[in-house]
Order: structure tokens, then C-alpha cells, then sequence
């Protein structure tokens, strides 16, 4: 069995890949890309930690974290499209009717 | 003793009266989706927030949650906490419905919105109930997703699409750092329900994991209550959203923040054990206080320097997530109950008098008054009485004495004093006496100065004024009022343990 410290380092991975991501991608749908990768970071973690455990409560949530993440993907896609008519770009950099 | 008893199920009634109104509006809506008829939509909306708080009101008199229910396997728990903190969201909801008549009038879209903020404050009502992370991340989503659409609905303005856009981006980022934390704290103790944590914690020596695991945690409820370092979303969302979404966003999602924050922190994370016990690993009351001062400090000295009003009730009101802070950051002094009671308390005189202030700009909005301080110049003159509801308001916020404002920020910086934490209490006056100096500016606008241009002002829009009129009532009974209020919040508090 695979020691369960190569599966937080690989969550940990994917997890800084996401917020890199994060920081450098200017593209809207790129951005909601990585927030996939830190949700599924997530979800290695609770799949690996509910074997580690021997209980099922980190699966099941891991579950309605995908649920969730699809949900949340639906909204975003749905921002992105009226940001698109309104300001034809889904550059997250050209919103800037009011200051940071 | 009840004549009749309910099934315990029944004590999650005013979550499930939001989560049936918004069933209902979406039938309606589909039954005739072209429909303009807003005073069916608005009145099922405001009625069913009005049940709600009406369960919610009684459900705390009769004494339901004096004694913890626990449903569902432990995972949901309904006590005074909870029910306190549904009052204070069915109020609100209440205030923002009934105003969102005249506001959302040329919406065309007018069922989904009064649904989707029955959706959230669904997730909202649940989140104070949540005695596992599961639920916890559930409903804290519940209560964002809806208000991410919420904030871009005007789809055709500029600022509404781009205030939902940062909204919805730094909303993703914390939702997936919060859920990231929940998995390591898992990782570590082997359960996701609250008690289970506390008791897994006791035993473990992975501090490290745990620790990273509790301030990411800490992370995403930062975000829902707009505290740094996740409160760059708050001035934009605020001002780009409708003002009714804003005044709802400011008061209730906030505090739904800061009670799932309270039991989290408090049953999950005990102070005994994991602050100050032998085997301390982690101590997120420091990290309350450093949370707390930046807070303050940042939104009160942003909101001093605005040019426009609505941007300035925005910062202010990250000012005021920072004074809610103290409840949790003046913990370990022996003082708990006081302080965290005190914060509770905060909150729900915070949801009158902040929603009654975004309120007033929803009525200046739909007047085509201008947004900077000039352009309120003189309007005292034209609108007497809403004059009077936003200065009862903005007296009320910078904590003057003769309104409800002035008792919970009195108690909060007395608990924090006799708490041992004299230096919070001090920044938080320091804050307070900063803040009086723009909330006054809009009074002085209103009141002082002469009107530098035509008010345009051919309508009174009764939604608007009947909801500033019930959030200045409150305002002002909160005080002769606060007793029975104070009785509540330290009971919520001890609710907790504290």
C-alpha cells in the first residue's frame, strides 16, 4: 500500500499548481480551471485520509464536494458569459469599471 | 410546557419555510414565467421570511433549543444559538424583500430573484445549526452561490457583471482553500462532526498539519464575514450590486459568517484543549486578534477616505466585521460568555441599522440621486423622513448613545476590558471615534449643506420606505429593548460553552 504521505504530497501539488493558476492566468475560464485543481487537491486528500481512517466519511464527502464544484463551475460559466457581452473579454483584467 | 409536541424535525422550521418559499416562487414563476406580477412574487417572498422569522421568534420564547436538538446523526444541532442568529437573517431577509418591490421594479427577471435570496438565506439559517464541517461547507456554499448570482443579476449593467465577477472569483478561491482545510483537519482527526474533532484533536501530535488545516478554515469564514485578509471582494461587490443585495450580502451573509465562525471555532476547535491546555497546538484566538485590529483598522481608515457613499458604508461595514471579530479574539480572559454574547448581539443590531443604511442608498438610487457625498447635498430638504431613518441609522453604526448601536459596542469593548484585552477595546474606540467622522460627513450633506443641484424625486416608493421605517423602529427600540436581547445572546452564548 501506497504510504499515505505521497498522497498529501501529491494533493499539495496539485494544490499549488491551482493557485498558481490563480495568480497568473488572466483568462476567466482558466481561473475557474484551477479552482477545479484546489477542489480535487481536496479530494485526494479526503479519499486518501478516508482509507487511512478506515472510514467512509471522507468519501462521501468528497462527493458532495464534487457536486458542489459543479454547481459552482455553473455559476461561473454563467458570470463569465454576461461578462463577455458586457465587456467583450473574459479577461478577469478588464473589469475594472470600479477600483481595486 | 407545549400542549402539543412537534416532531423534532420541526426545528429546523425556519430553514425549511425559506427553502419552501423558494419551491413555491419557482412554481410560480413557471406556471406564468412572463408574468410582470411583482406583488405576487414580493408578497410570497416577504411572507415567507415574515413565517420564518416567526418560528424562529416563537421557537426561541417557548424555549425549543434551550435544550440542544440534534439531528440527523449529530450533523445538524438546533440550540438558542442558532435560533438567535435565524432571527436576525429572517428580519433582514424581511427588510431587504419588501424593499426589493420598488427597487427590482423594471427587473424582468423578478421570480428568480426573490427565489434566489430564499436560497440563500436557506443556506444561511443552516449554517448556524451546523455541527459538522460537511454541513458547514454545504450550507456556506448554499448561501454563496445564490448571492454570487444575486450580485451580477442586473446583466446589463457594467458594475453589477463586474461586482459578481470579483465576488464569484475571490468566493471560489476561499470555498476551495475552506474545504482543502477541511480535508487536512479530517486527515488528522478522523471525522468530520464537530465533537468527534475536539476529541480527535486531544490525542493527536500532528500539530503541524492541523494548524494549516484550522487557519485555512479560518480563511474561508474570513471570507463569508469580509474580514481580512478576504475582504477585497466586499467594497466591489457592495457597490456594483443592487443596493437591496448589498444591504442583504453586508448584514445577513456576514453574520452567518460569524456564527458558523462561533460554533466551529468554539465546539470544534476548544479553546481548553487547543489554545490553552497542556498539549496547545494551535492558537487561533491570537490569530483572532490580529484578524480583529487589521480589520478594524483597515476599514474604518478605507471608509474614511471615500468619495462616494455606498463604497464607504462597504469599508464601513468591514469595519464593523472587525468590531464582531472581538467576540471571538478576547476569548481565554475569562470573560467568554460576556464577550462572545456581546459579539452576537452586535450582530443583530449591526443587521437592522447596516441594512437600514444600504437601504436609504437603494432609495437615493432608484431617485437617480447622485453616488458622492455632494450629490446628497440638501436632501433633507426633499425627503425629510428618509433623512431622518439613514441619520438614526449612521449614528447608530459609529455607536452614538441614544440607539441600539451604542449598548452592543458599549458591551463588546467592556467584555474585551474585562476580558484583560484593554488594548482591543482601545483600538476599537480609536475605530469608532474615526468612523463618527464619516458617517457624519453623510449627515452633514444631508442636513447642513445647501443643494447644489434639482432633485429629481416624483415617486415615494412605499416597499422602501416601509422597510426604513421598520429598520429605523428597531433601531431605536433596540436600546430601551436591548434587554431581552442581551438575555438571549449570552444564553446563544453559553450555548456554546463559552
Amino acid at each position: 500500500m501506497v504510504p499515505i504521505e505521497y498522497y498529501l504530497l501529491l494533493s499539495a501539488a496539485v494544490f499549488c499548481i491551482g493557485v498558481f493558476g490563480i495568480l497568473t492566468r488572466r483568462n476567466a475560464l482558466l481561473f475557474l480551471m484551477s479552482v477545479e485543481l484546489l477542489l480535487n487537491a481536496a479530494n485526494i486528500n479526503l479519499v486518501a485520509f478516508s482509507r487511512f481512517h478506515g472510514n467512509l466519511t471522507g468519501q462521501t464527502f468528497s462527493l458532495f464536494t464534487l457536486a458542489l464544484a459543479a454547481a459552482e463551475v455553473a455559476i461561473g460559466i454563467g458570470i463569465v458569459l454576461v461578462l463577455y457581452r458586457n465587456f467583450d473579454d473574459v479577461d478577469v483584467t478588464e473589469a475594472t469599471t470600479m477600483r481595486w | 410546557m407545549a400542549a402539543f409536541e412537534l416532531p423534532p424535525w420541526m426545528a429546523l422550521a425556519p430553514a425549511l419555510t425559506f427553502a419552501l418559499t423558494a419551491l413555491v416562487l419557482f412554481v410560480v414563476d413557471s406556471i406564468d414565467p412572463d408574468s410582470e406580477n411583482r406583488t405576487l412574487v414580493a408578497g410570497t417572498a416577504t411572507l415567507g421570511s415574515l413565517a420564518a422569522a416567526g418560528f424562529a421568534v416563537w421557537y426561541l420564547f417557548a424555549g425549543t433549543g434551550e435544550e440542544p436538538i440534534v439531528l440527523f446523526g449529530d450533523a445538524l444541532v438546533v440550540d438558542s444559538m442558532s435560533l438567535f442568529f435565524a432571527v436576525v437573517f429572517a428580519s433582514v431577509t424581511t427588510l431587504v424583500c419588501v424593499a426589493s418591490y420598488d427597487y427590482m421594479a423594471d427587473h424582468h427577471y423578478q421570480g428568480e430573484f426573490y427565489a434566489l435570496v430564499m436560497l440563500a438565506a436557506t443556506g444561511m439559517t443552516i449554517m448556524p445549526s451546523a455541527n459538522s464541517l460537511a454541513i458547514v461547507f454545504v450550507s456556506l456554499e448554499l448561501s454563496s452561490l445564490p448571492s454570487y448570482a444575486l450580485v451580477a443579476i442586473l446583466k446589463k449593467n457594467r458594475g453589477s457583471v463586474e461586482a459578481g465577477l470579483k465576488y464569484f472569483l475571490v468566493g471560489a478561491l476561499s470555498s476551495a482553500i475552506l474545504v482543502y482545510g477541511i480535508s487536512l483537519v479530517y486527515g488528522v482527526t478522523g471525522s468530520l462532526l464537530l465533537p468527534e474533532v475536539a476529541s480527535g484533536i486531544a490525542g493527536t501530535e500532528l500539530n503541524g498539519v492541523l494548524g494549516v488545516g484550522m487557519l485555512m478554515i479560518i480563511g474561508g469564514f474570513a471570507f463569508k464575514t469580509a474580514s481580512v485578509p478576504f475582504h477585497f471582494w466586499a467594497p466591489e461587490a457592495y457597490e456594483g450590486a443592487p443596493a437591496p443585495v448589498s444591504a442583504f450580502l453586508s448584514s445577513a451573509s456576514k453574520a452567518a459568517g460569524f456564527a458558523v465562525a462561533f460554533r466551529v471555532l468554539t465546539v470544534g476547535f476548544p479553546i481548553q484543549e487547543v489554545v490553552v491546555g497542556a498539549t496547545a497546538s494551535v492558537d487561533w484566538v491570537l490569530a483572532a486578534q490580529i484578524l480583529a485590529v487589521a480589520t478594524m483598522t483597515l476599514g474604518n481608515f478605507a471608509a474614511a477616505t471615500q468619495d462616494t457613499v455606498k463604497r464607504m458604508l462597504a469599508y464601513s461595514s468591514i469595519g464593523h466585521a472587525g468590531y464582531a471579530l472581538i467576540g471571538l479574539a478576547a476569548l481565554t480572559g475569562g470573560n467568554d460568555q460576556m464577550v462572545l454574547g456581546a459579539s452576537m448581539a452586535h450582530l443583530l443590531v449591526y443587521g437592522f441599522m447596516n441594512t437600514g443604511a444600504f437601504l436609504f442608498i437603494a432609495l437615493a438610487e432608484h431617485w437617480s440621486v447622485g453616488r458622492t457625498f455632494e450629490d446628497y447635498n440638501g436632501l433633507a430638504s426633499q425627503a425629510p423622513f428618509a433623512c431622518v431613518a439613514m441619520t438614526v441609522f449612521l449614528f447608530s453604526l459609529a455607536g452614538l448613545p441614544p440607539f441600539g448601536g451604542f449598548l452592543s459596542k458599549y458591551l463588546l469593548f467592556a467584555g474585551a476590558i474585562g476580558a484583560g484585552f484593554w488594548w482591543l477595546a482601545a483600538v476599537g474606540a480609536i475605530n469608532s471615534a474615526l468612523s463618527l467622522y464619516y458617517y457624519s460627513r453623510v449627515v452633514k450633506a444631508m442636513w447642513i449643506e445647501e443643494p447644489t443641484g434639482d432633485f429629481d424625486i416624483e415617486s415615494r416608493p412605499v416597499g422602501i420606505y416601509a422597510a426604513l421605517a421598520a429598520a429605523a423602529i428597531m433601531t431605536v427600540l433596540l436600546l430601551p429593548g436591548f434587554g431581552p436581547v442581551w438575555e438571549y445572546a449570552t444564553g446563544a452564548a453559553a450555548a456554546l460553552g463559552a
